[in-house]
């Protein structure tokens, strides 16, 4: 805002619209033609034409340009030259000016189209002494170029640069700097002679050139003023006729200055000066600036060597950054799919990216990192406190903006959390996912930072409201706080990347799932009707075999043979053998799919209920029951009643035969589970048959030694599986057998 | 006189079997056969064939869970939602297990399940407990407890 309360901005701003594309006037070691180029008439022209024709500029309107010069120079031919594109000053050739005009010597002729007219421009053709010996740049020129590329750094490259140019242009002081983002130009390398003063390191801050003056940097890569102390010649008329405003000059060689500019030399102790452009992606990277205490011209053979070499410069610099940038993007990139598959690896995008917290910061370059997620923040490195990060996620929630934040001074930017500066200086934030409240945060610590200002930074307002630049360019240091380092825009956009990848996983995974739920849903119907089938369809004929045997037997069984009865009695036995093999087969299948109802489950009497239960079995047999006291445990009493029923069963037909059997059940409590086991000395098994005995319908004795339907102890099991315990038994032949499971201990009873 | 019995099974040979568990079960009361839904709703609801019947409603309804045309879910559905019919004490009489159609049938209001053993013995036990708690001991008078029974064939 530029307000009268103000003056100071108000001037910056009033500098910063000054036309000085359009500055009426030219610097006067050459002068200017503005012609048309159907009849190369004139349009307009300098005042000082008067000095090198010996005619009033006014006189000279109108006037067609082959009056003016010699008879051998036909414009026409040498506008051939010109090409169609050309934007800037074109050397088109030499020119004696006509018979009778005061400047006798040769002219160089630049001319160029531009705003309608074709723009020509006649300089001298001027050595300084000191550089009359030269000849030819292209050696020069060629070696410099040879070299460059071996620069090892870029202040390296920037030394060689502005080593060559002095040696060229023979200026007291040639410097290059680089902008920061803000505009600010630090010295990177200098050269300069005895008696300069070195600003090597120094910073000039941004307002030292005015945004209109930038731009024109950026289109047109060199100026030169030769004398600070120059009187402008103004063109007549001032406005071009074509366009009825004042000409365009913006790429004209001689385009006059700003006198602020001038001033600003002047205060600076330099006379003449040569400004060139080294321009990155379109951009104003920098410029090398050249200096003499002394006016200095400059000749134009001089000023094309000085071009080409701040343009070899310019792709050498873009050829860097961006191979620069193409490494870190690679270690970027490398860094993403690290994360990647960790979190793939661990099926969590949070312990992912737990799991690598040094390849996390050196992501971002961070000395730490938070990784919330809806139920937990995992904080990693140097971070504020969690109160204050989870605060901050809050604050980036009601924000809501953008899923990505950066702020390399938070407490200019986070004016709602002054306590996050205590601890960090920036802050990076990616919000995976808003609705979830999923964030990525790294953080950078404060940086603080001297800057060594090529004098105070700080302008002053002239009597008449204009600029009046400073006049003292002395190191002055000024301590910068409350910055990190700033957070590279490769940084940025590798974050967004990270964020994709990451989305990416997640909703690959969600599609996995719903596939696998959707198959399992399938599998599972299919399952159901299987069931549903085999308890109908299956039991109804056993049944059907099963009564009519046994009415047949008791209708007409006195009629029938000895034989004939004992047939009747196996198909009556065979059917009823089937039915509880279907029995057990659907409740095997139910225990697979129906839930667990967990509570406290008194095993010892459980054991003396089972026993009691199955003590037809045993009627009239000695058994030696050694029963230990078991501890109490959480699981599903029905199914681990089925499951104990089994073993227990198990135990009494297995010792069949065995005077006494005995059968000793006892429990093992580890740290993290309970351990059961149930002992016989009946037949035993091979080990070498162990895997097969918790197998569907898998038996190892024979049906006349020892009934069973083969699916007791896979019940045994699926049920001690559901419980997340594990089973297994040991066993010799004729030795007896042991039967062990476990059951996980509930936590709050460890 | 005693209300009769209503058996309703499409299975021939389930019904020979279950006729033979009544009949040993020494119940006085007459059996009733239908062999699936729709003839039972029309019995009950005296419809169709059944329009000109005599008596009540029967002393208790035997119903199979699967049978032709609707099934024993939709008539214990029928009967408990028809005011006249919704005190007749009804057991299902089927071959599954399966939860779904057990849940259903007591969500329905049915007052007992039989899953029919394999075994005919069982089944006779289970034929008569059921016969004599509902048959017998629900019914004023007890009356004879001679066979006398019809539609067997």
């Amino acid at each position: 805002m530029i307000t009268a309360d103000n003056p100071l901005a108000e001037a910056v701003e009033r500098c910063a619209q000054e036309p000085i594309q359009v500055p009426g006037s030219i610097q006067p070691h050459g002068f200017l033609l503005v012609l048309d180029e159907t009849d190369l008439h004139i349009l307009q022209a300098s005042e000082n034409a008067e000095h090198w024709l010996g005619l009033p500029a006014r006189e000279l309107l109108g006037c067609a340009l082959a009056e003016l010069v010699g008879d051998g120079f036909d414009m026409r031919a040498h506008l051939a030259r010109l090409p169609d594109d050309e934007a800037f000053p074109f050397h088109i050739g030499d020119v004696c000016l006509r018979p009778g005009a005061p400047w006798r010597d040769k002219l160089r002729v630049l001319a160029h189209r531009h705003d309608q007219v074709l723009i020509v421009e006649f300089e001298p053709v001027r050595l300084p002494a000191d550089l009359a010996e030269q000849g030819d740049y292209y050696p020069l020129v060629r070696s410099f170029v040879g070299n460059l590329h071996l620069a090892a750094s870029l202040e390296d490259l920037l030394q060689q640069s502005v080593e060559q140019l002095k040696r060229i242009t023979g200026f007291g002081r040639v410097k290059a700097y680089r902008f920061d983002s803000e505009g600010n130009g630090q010295v990177l390398a200098e050269v300069a002679d005895p008696g300069y003063p070195s600003y090597l390191g120094l910073c000039f801050p941004a307002s030292d050139i005015p945004r209109q003056a930038r731009e024109l940097y950026r289109v047109n890569r060199i100026r030169v003023i030769e004398d600070a102390n120059y009187q402008p010649s103004k063109l007549v008329p001032a406005a071009n006729p074509r366009t009825g405003k004042a000409l365009d000059m913006s790429f004209a060689a001689l385009r006059s200055v700003s006198p602020v500019h001038l001033q600003y030399m002047r205060n600076m102790g330099t006379l003449a000066s040569m400004s060139l452009s080294i321009v990155v992606d379109g951009q104003l990277w920098g410029l090398v600036s050249c200096h003499h205490d002394q006016p200095r011209p400059v000749d134009l053979r001089t000023r094309t060597a000085c071009e080409l070499l701040a343009s070899v410069l310019s792709l050498q610099i873009e050829s860097r950054e961006s191979h620069a940038s193409t490494r870190t993007l690679l270690d970027l990139r490398q860094h993403i799919v690290r994360m990647i598959s960790s979190m793939a690896d661990h099926d969590s995008v949070s312990e992912g990216l737990r799991d690598l917290p040094d390849v996390l910061l050196e992501f971002a370059g961070a000395s730490g990192a938070a990784v919330i997620s809806a139920d937990r923040c995992d904080l990693i490195g140097k971070t504020p406190p969690q109160a204050q990060v989870t605060a901050l996620v809050h604050w980036l929630a009601q924000r809501g903006e953008d899923t990505v934040f950066h702020s390399d001074n938070v407490r200019r930017d986070i004016d709602e959390l002054p306590e996050l500066a205590d601890h960090v200086g920036g802050v990076l934030a990616v919000a995976i996912s808003q609705i979830h409240s999923h964030y990525l945060l790294w953080f950078r610590p404060e940086q603080v930072r001297t800057v060594n200002w090529a004098g105070q930074p700080s302008k002053q307002v002239g009597p008449q409201g204009q600029l009046d630049p400073r006049h003292s360019f002395e190191r002055w240091q000024e301590e910068v706080r409350g910055f990190c380092q700033a957070w590279d825009p490769l940084i940025v956009e590798g974050v967004v990347e990270l964020r994709t990848a990451v989305l990416g996983i997640v909703l690959r995974k969600a599609e996995e799932l719903a596939q696998l739920a959707g198959e399992l849903r399938r599998s599972n119907k299919e399952l159901e009707a299987f069931s549903y089938s085999v308890s109908h369809d299956l039991r109804a004929p056993l049944r059907h075999i099963a009564g009519y045997t046994e009415l047949l037997g008791e209708i007409e069984g006195q009629g029938l043979s000895e034989r004939g009865r004992r047939f009747l009695q196996h198909i009556g036995e065979a059917a009823q053998f089937a039915g509880s093999l279907v029995d057990n087969l659907l409740n095997f299948s139910q225990m697979g799919r129906s839930a667990l109802r967990l509570s406290d489950v008194d095993l010892n009497a459980l054991v003396d209920a089972i026993r009691a239960e199955l003590a037809p079995d045993y009627q009239g047999r000695e058994i030696v029951w050694d029963i230990a006291p078991l501890p109490k445990v959480i699981a599903d009493p029905a199914f681990i009643n089925l499951a104990l029923q089994n073993l227990i069963g198990n135990a009494i037909k297995y010792t069949r035969g065995r005077d006494p059997a005995r059968i000793e059940i006892r429990a093992q409590e580890h740290p993290d589970e309970v351990e059961v086991c149930i002992r016989d000395n009946g037949v035993g098994f091979d080990m070498a048959y162990a895997n097969k005995l918790f197998g569907v319908f898998q038996r190892l004795h024979r049906m006349e030694d020892f009934e069973g339907t083969g699916i007791g102890l896979a019940s045994v099991r699926r049920i001690i599986e559901r419980h997340d315990g594990r089973v297994w038994a040991e066993g010799q032949i004729d030795q007896g057998a042991s039967f062990h499971f476990t059951l996980p201990r509930p936590a709050a009873t460890t | 006189m005693l209300k009769p019995i209503l058996l309703v099974e499409d299975n021939p040979r389930d019904l020979e079997l279950t006729l033979l568990a009544l009949e040993r079960s020494q119940l006085a009361n007459e059996v009733i056969v239908l062999r699936d839904g729709a003839d039972a709703l029309d019995y009950l609801l005296r419809r169709n064939a059944y329009a000109e019947r005599d008596g009540g409603n029967p002393a208790v309804l035997l119903l199979d869970l699967k049978l032709p045309k609707v099934d024993g879910l939709e008539v214990l559905k029928e009967v408990r939602t028809t005011p006249d019919l919704r005190s007749i004490p009804t057991v299902m009489l089927t071959s599954s297990r399966e939860e779904p159609d057990l849940l259903r049938a007591y969500e329905l209001g049915v007052n007992a399940y039989v899953v029919k053993p394999v075994e005919f013995k069982e089944f006779v036990a289970a034929i008569s407990d059921l016969g004599v708690f509902w048959a017998v001991l629900n019914e004023p008078p007890p009356g004879s407890l001679r066979l006398n029974r019809r539609g067997s064939n």
